[in-house]
């Protein structure tokens, strides 16, 4: 257990630059998810804090120690990877117990860490198979397994559940999220599914581009998003946005007049932010039409044309619209997010 | 009736294919089972088949087998020695070129195969010379060495490709589980490149064990000569016991058969594994 | 966020040094390359420096066996290797069809490549003896006629160099287009097939584009391999009768024989011209 800081770190592989100055401090215990999309960066971040590539520039800090020269062996840290890499010609107490073998410790207490991360995953009766034998998310508790036996200061993941099929991963995530509660070792996880990391997180850094967009608890960063990429990031189905003018307490934009109570400068041109359980139908509103009707059973999922450009809109419950339905949509003007045009920050 | 003749026409073409395959080696057995005098008489099975060459071949009776059983053990030990050495070093390069992935690992895969674009019989001339220099004519190690360099750069190559094929996170979760490069090497690569290894070092073997000119060119004395190179000094006078020879031949072709058969998986795929990628 | 006071440093600092994993990788790679500068670079070296008397040369070109070697030679390579590819390619069609007796087949065909040349060449010299050889025996019988005296005849011994040339090295190769074909995706048949194709139409428009690459370069290979093959003409006829059937790998033994090294490695060096281009085909195929 102990703390991670990130302090500038640049990375460049070659002449391309992919990290530009990430700072970072992550506190004893923390969960920290780093989200993002491909390519901005969050693996080469996890890598580096494992030791697995080199730092161009910046420190990184384990306990208050820099790691930067250690050897991954010696930062006391432990990775569950995306394909699990499950030594295959070991069984799984061999590769769960294989850290402790490097290390030379004794047959018994090589045997009691085992059991231990065995019990708390429930693999007992999986301890002498292959892996080739087991399923996908057996796999992927072996990895844990192998990372939980070196009790080690941090618990490092990228993307270990990408792999998996949908139930699959709804139900490894409860288990991390408990494994974690349990255990309490500092955890970074990286993912590019925002679901993961809203419903795991202590803290989530949201990356695009090698830099971070928002770093906060999951759900200050989908009430106030601290700009037009995080607004879209996170949440689904994702918020709608478009652009307008502000003028008196609401944004013009399609032809309507869009109300806000977040206010901008007169005649400011913006973008306007809404998510779609933010809309409701009803008697008075924004004339649309409606395109397609997706019922998900507990909500349905209504896609609708306002003005030339298609909108989201979730309501609870069952819709008696059909396609083709002329309705009136009211956006809620409370959660109306006002975005700045150019650098997209939030207003 | 589509089916039968398709059958019809794959025997068809199957039988001149055996018949080519195995006439010359069908022959080396019908002349060690023939007496002096059935061999030299053309027929295409001995009127008294015997096994009698064979103990001759055995009890070293004929002028030209005293040493039979010093030179195929030369045979053996020299086959052996370029097997296990040429296993441990190409083993040893291709998992710093692959995993440790050292600088100028490229340059010295391709110098390797460089070795190749010298048509053997050329750079035997010039090894010769340089064993010559180095003193090692005439001592079994000149002729393990020549071959080790002669099979090394396939070795690499082929124990490479292997190599790239095991996911890189397998090396990175030792890195974290805390393995020293020396323990990553001994408990996770050579496990899980066995059978890449039996292929090559069967390779290995079998190209020593068969190899005459190499031989030839650095070994002389009648004691340190391998079974190939004695095979060879028969046809030197023309009334040699022609049956004899063959029967020798039949004993020294023996073992590799016997290997290719009993590693002949692990050879295919070990041969036909490099020849794709290129 | 919890506070811990660490001095802000700017850039990382440079590691001094080889890390042990780039130690070790030179460390393994060593044996190799002390083998490679021992036995290839030095000896290549080393012939090449005793090639250098232009002397050599002048007495090279005025021995009438020298031409006759190097016409040899180049038959040796255009024929032989193209016939033998040929033949791979057209069996190792046969090859891939999914028979177990056919696989079989196949172990069997590879024995000539497993088992040594000494004992097999020196059988096929036996069977064309022109006075007990089977070859003749079988004539004889069948016709009361006396065969020819093959490897008396230069024309003939060099032909049937190259014919034990191809049965040694042909399934090798063959298996090298067995593979070829075999990474070749089913599907692309199957839609072949459904769109009508014919055999032959299979063969050149599934087939060959993926095969040719292969074959082209293994041709290459070969033909370098091919030039260094001193068993089949050795084994076979000696390099006879009278000095008619070498190659210019014999040759350059029959050189080191009669001491002369110097014409041993100019022999060598004449060789160079019909090398080198292959090589350069093949170094810019494989820089890959």
């Amino acid at each position: 257990m102990a703390s991670v800081v990130f302090d500038s770190i640049f990375k460049s592989f070659g002449s391309t630059k992919v990290l530009h100055g990430i700072s970072l401090d992550i506190s004893d215990g923390e969960f920290m998810v780093l989200v993002g999309p491909s390519g901005c960066g969050k693996s080469t971040l996890l890598r580096m804090l494992a030791g697995l590539e080199d730092i161009t520039g910046g420190t990184i800090a384990i306990d208050g120690r820099v790691v930067n020269d250690l050897d991954s062996k010696d930062r006391d840290i432990a990775m569950v990877f995306q394909s699990y890499a499950l030594y295959p010609h070991m069984t799984v107490r061999e590769n769960m117990g294989f850290s402790l073998r490097l290390r030379k410790e004794s047959v018994r207490r090589i045997a009691e860490g085992v059991d231990r991360a065995a019990k708390i995953l429930n693999l007992g009766p999986y301890l002498d198979r292959y892996p080739r034998e087991l399923s996908g998310g057996q796999r992927q508790r072996v990895a844990m397994g192998r990372a939980i036996v070196r009790d080690p200061k941090v618990f490092l993941f990228d993307e270990p559940l990408s792999n998996l099929d949908a139930k699959l991963r709804v139900a490894m995530r409860s288990e991390i999220k408990a494994l974690h509660q349990r255990l309490k070792t500092t955890t970074v996880y990286v993912t590019h599914d925002q679901v993961e990391a809203m419903t795991m997180a202590d803290r989530i850094a949201v990356m695009n581009e090698g830099r971070i967009e928002q770093l906060g608890e999951p759900l200050e960063l989908y009430d106030r998003p601290a700009n037009l990429f995080v607004a879209q990031f996170i949440g689904s189905p994702a918020m709608n946005v478009f652009e307008g003018i502000f003028r008196k307490d609401a944004v013009e934009a399609l032809g309507v007049r869009w109300p806000a109570t977040v206010k901008a400068a007169e005649g400011q041109s913006v973008t306007y932010g809404i998510r779609p359980e933010h809309l409701s139908f009803g008697a008075q509103g924004i004339p649309a039409q409606i395109e397609v009707v997706e019922p998900m059973g507990a909500e349905t999922e209504v896609l609708v044309r306002i003005g030339g450009q298609s909108f989201t809109v979730m309501t609870h419950g069952r819709a008696s619209y059909g396609p083709g339905e002329r309705v009136m949509v009211s956006p809620q003007a409370a959660h109306a997010h006002l975005f700045d045009i150019s650098s997209g920050r939030r207003l | 009736m589509k089916r039968f003749t398709r059958e019809a026409v794959l025997l068809l073409i199957a039988v001149p294919i055996l018949l080519w395959t195995l006439l010359p080696i069908y022959h080396i057995f019908l002349f060690s089972i023939s007496s002096k005098d059935s061999a030299f008489s053309g027929t295409l099975w001995p009127d008294q088949p015997t096994l009698r060459n064979f103990g001759t071949i055995f009890r070293q009776e004929h002028f030209y087998l005293h040493h039979f059983w010093s030179q195929i053990w030369n045979s053996l030990w020299i086959a052996v020695a370029v097997g296990v050495i040429t296993l441990a070093i190409a083993t040893c390069a291709a998992f710093a070129i692959s995993r440790l992935k050292v600088r100028g690992g490229r340059a010295v895969m391709n110098l390797a195969l460089f070795t190749y674009f010298i048509p053997a019989a050329f750079l035997a001339i010039p090894m010769y010379k340089a064993m010559g220099m180095y003193g090692l004519l005439n001592s079994r190690w000149s002729l393990v060495l020549a071959m080790v360099t002669l099979a090394a750069p396939y070795a690499i190559w082929v124990l490479k490709q292997a190599s790239d094929k095991l996911p890189i996170e397998l090396d990175e979760a030792a890195k974290i589980d805390g393995a020293t490069p020396l323990q990553l090497f001994r408990l996770v690569y050579l496990p899980l490149m066995t059978p890449s290894l039996i292929a090559i070092g069967t390779y290995a073997l079998l190209l020593a064990w068969n190899e005459y000119l190499y031989a030839y060119l650095l070994l002389s004395h009648e004691q340190t000569i391998p079974l190939a190179v004695a095979l060879g000094h028969f046809i030197a006078a023309d009334d040699s016991p022609w049956e004899l020879l063959m029967a020798t031949g039949l004993v020294y072709a023996l073992p590799p058969a016997a290997i290719y058969y009993a590693f002949r998986r692990y050879m295919v795929s070990g041969l036909t594994a490099g020849a794709v990628k290129a | 966020m919890s506070s811990i006071a660490i001095p802000h440093v700017p850039a990382a600092p440079p590691r001094r040094g080889l890390t042990t994993w780039q130690a070790w990788g030179a460390i393994l790679i060593a044996p190799y390359v002390l083998v490679f500068l021992a036995f290839v670079l030095y000896p290549v070296s080393y012939g090449l420096w005793l090639a250098r008397h232009p002397e050599s040369y002048v007495q090279l070109f005025a021995d009438p066996i020298f031409i006759r070697t190097v016409v040899n030679t180049v038959f040796f390579l255009l024929i032989a290797v193209n016939l033998k590819f040929l033949l791979a390619l057209w069996l190792s069609g046969f090859f891939v069809h999914e028979r177990t007796w056919i696989r079989w087949l196949s172990v069997v065909f590879l024995l000539p490549w497993a088992v040594p040349s000494i004992p097999t060449i020196f059988s096929i010299r036996f069977m064309f003896n022109p006075e007990w050889g089977v070859i003749n025996s079988v004539i004889f019988r069948l016709t009361g006629l006396d065969g020819p005296n093959w490897l008396n005849d230069p024309h003939i011994g060099l032909g049937l160099a190259m014919l034990t040339h191809i049965w040694k090295s042909l399934p090798f190769w063959t298996l090298i287009l067995i593979a070829g074909r075999l990474s070749i995706p089913r599907e692309q048949y199957e839609a072949a097939a459904v769109d009508g194709a014919s055999a032959w139409q299979k063969f050149k428009y599934v087939t060959w584009p993926s095969l040719r690459t292969l074959y082209l370069t293994s041709t290459i290979l070969s033909m370098i391999w091919s030039l260094g093959d001193f068993n089949s003409v050795y084994l076979l006829t000696g390099g006879g009768p009278a000095d008619l059937t070498h190659v210019l790998a014999t040759l350059g033994i029959r050189y080191i024989r009669l001491d002369q090294v110097d014409l041993a490695m100019a022999t060598i060096v004449c060789a160079m011209p019909l090398v080198l281009p292959l090589v350069y085909y093949m170094m810019k195929h494989l820089s890959k």
